[in-house]
């Protein structure tokens, strides 16, 4: 029994991984049950007592699922952004299974840190993900993690200011309510320029194609991102001054993403609108303003002793059931398609808009090695407007040396 | 005529002093300026991290309150325990080594003084956080980075390093008269004795100089702190703990009692301080009277 596991294993995973669980196979064979010690690190807000301990409630339903383990399970704190950091500081004395946000990918994957999911594994993950999901944590054709939610950012309104026709255009939404976005963070701004053509690496994963945020296409949104800021209704959030504004009722949308649905709902109440992107007007044009999405996911760390445990409780984890319970647990969006076309949880608003945005108004986060210089010079450019030593004299000029900076490896 | 004189020189110097001392109430209040803020908001009602208001529109204390009761998330107490334990060890030591080591290289000739003396000032030089990642391999290969062995770890990195910072304590021990060594070896003390009885009591003003410093940077420090703990959550202190406050999930959220952590980590060196300042008195005063 445990031959044939170790060598479905073969189909999938790394070589290094392979060895520690064929030496683990070897090391206990004949005793009834095997005792294994699995790692998990995941948010605090996963295993916090007023979620239920979503974590360990899982990691029990898991451990009885399989009697032929005697697990004992240590969990620790590591949040999706920062265990990259966390796991290839050390990834030997890191978790055997952790939560990671799909853009640490490379960074994972550099300092051995991933394990690749293959044979039947990788087609029970595929069976469950739509393929936008399964994109974000593909690379060079090998699938590193089991999704469990999306990640991006929407829009936030005052269902008593917009009627669900305003919220499809900004324009729209500008002339009747005050619209705040926050125009100094990279990570948001660039869902204009993406809007209106200008494109990351090809599609994204091509890493010599470059950064094409250049030419008249660029320029013009520039120009339109100049008149944005100037615009009366139109208030920049930054440091928080969105949500404020919410509060407060100076300001009727904002963008952001799932985390500050709780805040918002808090603000607005009954008069909680989500909606997915809106359009832009540009020299005449609607365009689609197109955010960066990803995926958070479950990895498995190739260094583990207990190599088909880990992959069984990863997948176990991003499960639909899972999914399910995290949902209803910690609020986490699920992103498996049995669960999204679920009439319940697919009609909460929050799910609805997410998903949305995802499938059709964002493109997929680039996690290239050289998409990290492409950050500043976007900020930069935000603030350079903010500040108003942007103007329409220099946009193009500015513009360029944006473009450039982003195609370039230096500070 | 001379009336005029006087006149004129009182008025001058009032005018002069108006100046000084408006200019001195203006940086003193853009000095205290940000602390007045954090103390503000840390007893602010509203929610979130933002506010168009300098004054908050009303008070409260549940902030606070949050910090001890909440503690599902983000378990202050817990955290605070851990960093006063922490801070606690490693400034008993680091001060044994600190006033150990000044008094050995102010009052002992041997072979390596002058050469570590110069190693010193050199490693000095470079930053601490430098060596972070070998500190915590090194720490690895012993054993020492999971569990409750963590905070031994972070101890033994807090103090270990004080030995090379004796500079300060090693000048205020030159200041001491030999003759007072001299005196103490006649009348039949030891090396260890003189230092204890003798040069230590002379010395307040430094020792309590290098007890406050070497409480600060354990209780203060992240870096370090971030790069030992790593994923434990029960072994965090409080630097660790106030930053997650400001994640982007926790900051709406949690922003007020950020500032109620930042208004009560700074408590125990307040305390430390009012207690020991006492002592900040002229600490030589007692050898001249013997």
């Amino acid at each position: 029994m445990r031959r044939r596991s170790v060598s479905v294993l073969l189909a999938g995973v790394m070589t290094l991984g392979l060895e520690a669980a064929g030496l683990t196979g070897c090391g206990s064979a004949g005793e009834g049950k095997e005792s294994i010690r699995l790692m998990v690190w995941s948010p605090q807000n996963d295993q916090s007592k007023d979620n239920g301990e979503w974590l360990q409630t899982m990691c029990e339903a898991f451990a009885d699922e399989h009697p032929e383990w005697d697990i004992t399970f240590v969990y620790g704190i590591a949040d999706e952004a920062s265990a990259a950091g966390t796991v290839s500081q050390d990834a030997e004395a890191s978790a055997d299974v952790f939560m990671y946000a799909n853009d640490t990918l490379t960074t994972m994957t550099d300092a051995n840190a991933l394990a690749k999911f293959g044979g039947k594994y990788r087609e029970q993950i595929e069976s469950m993900n739509s393929e936008a999901v399964l994109d974000s944590l593909t690379m060079d054709g090998e699938l590193y993690g089991v999704p469990f939610t999306t990640n991006t950012w929407f829009m936030y309104y005052d269902k008593s200011v917009y009627t669900e026709e305003d919220v499809k255009s900004l324009d729209t939404m500008l002339e009747k309510g005050v619209v705040s976005f926050p125009f100094v963070n990279s990570w948001y701004l660039p869902a204009f320029y993406i809007g209106n053509g200008c494109t990351l690496f090809g599609d994204g994963t091509d890493e010599s194609a470059g950064v094409d945020f250049g030419g008249q296409k660029a320029v013009d949104v520039t120009d339109y991102l100049i008149d944005l800021e100037s615009n009366p209704n139109f208030r920049i959030d930054d440091l928080g001054s969105g949500i404020a504004g919410l509060r407060d009722g100076s300001i009727n949308a904002m963008f952001s993403g799932s985390w500050d649905a709780n805040s918002v709902k808090e603000a607005l109440g009954d008069n909680m609108g989500v909606a997915a992107l809106p359009t832009f007007t540009l020299n005449g044009e609607e365009k689609q303003m197109m955010s960066y999405a990803g995926s958070k996911a479950i990895g498995v760390n190739p260094n583990t002793d207990n190599m088909v445990a880990a992959v069984e409780l990863a997948v176990f984890l991003g499960s639909p059931e899972a999914q399910r319970a995290h949902y209803e647990m910690c609020g986490t969006i699920p992103c498996c398609t049995e669960l999204t076309e679920d009439p319940e949880i697919g009609a909460d608003p929050v799910v609805m808009a997410q998903n949305e945005t995802f499938l059709n108004t964002s493109i997929l986060q680039p996690f290239v090695s050289k998409m990290n210089n492409c950050w500043t010079p976007v900020e930069n450019m935000g603030k350079g407007i903010r500040n108003g030593s942007i103007t329409h004299d220099n946009a193009a000029d500015q513009t360029e040396q944006m473009n450039e900076a982003m195609n370039s490896d230096g500070i | 005529m001379a009336g005029n004189k006087i006149h004129s020189a009182k008025k001058r110097r009032f005018i002069n002093n108006t100046i000084v001392h408006v200019i001195l109430g203006i940086l003193a209040v853009i000095w205290v300026f940000p602390i007045v803020w954090v103390i503000l908001t840390s007893f602010r009602a509203e929610k979130g991290s933002y506010v168009s208001t300098f004054f908050p529109q009303s008070f409260t204390l549940d902030n606070y309150a949050k910090l001890f009761t909440d503690t599902t998330i983000l378990n202050f107490p817990q955290m605070f325990m851990n960093t006063l334990f922490i801070a606690i060890c490693s400034c008993i030591l680091a001060t044994f080594y600190v006033l150990a080591v000044s008094y050995c290289l102010s009052r002992l000739r041997f072979k390596m003084r002058k050469p570590y003396m110069n190693m010193a000032m050199i490693l000095g030089l470079f930053p601490g956080f430098m060596s972070m990642v070998a500190v915590y391999f090194i720490l690895k290969a012993l054993g020492m980075t999971e569990g409750n062995l963590i905070k031994l770890a972070l101890i033994l990195v807090y103090s270990g390093g004080a030995a090379l910072s004796f500079q300060i304590a090693k000048g205020f021990f030159d200041t001491i008269p030999i003759a007072v060594d001299e005196a103490a070896i006649l009348d039949g003390c030891t090396r260890w004795q003189i230092f204890t009885k003798v040069t230590l009591p002379l010395s307040k003003p430094i020792v309590i100089y290098t007890v406050l410093t070497s409480f600060m940077s354990p209780w203060l420090d992240f870096i370090f702190a971030k790069v030992i703990c790593r994923a434990n959550a029960d072994q965090y202190t409080i630097a660790i703990g106030l930053w997650r406050m400001l994640e982007k999930e926790y900051i709406d959220s949690w922003y007020t009692s950020f500032a109620a952590g930042a208004v009560l980590i700074s408590v125990p060196i307040a305390a430390l301080f009012l207690y020991m300042q006492r002592y900040y008195v002229d600490g030589l005063s007692g050898a001249v009277k013997g």
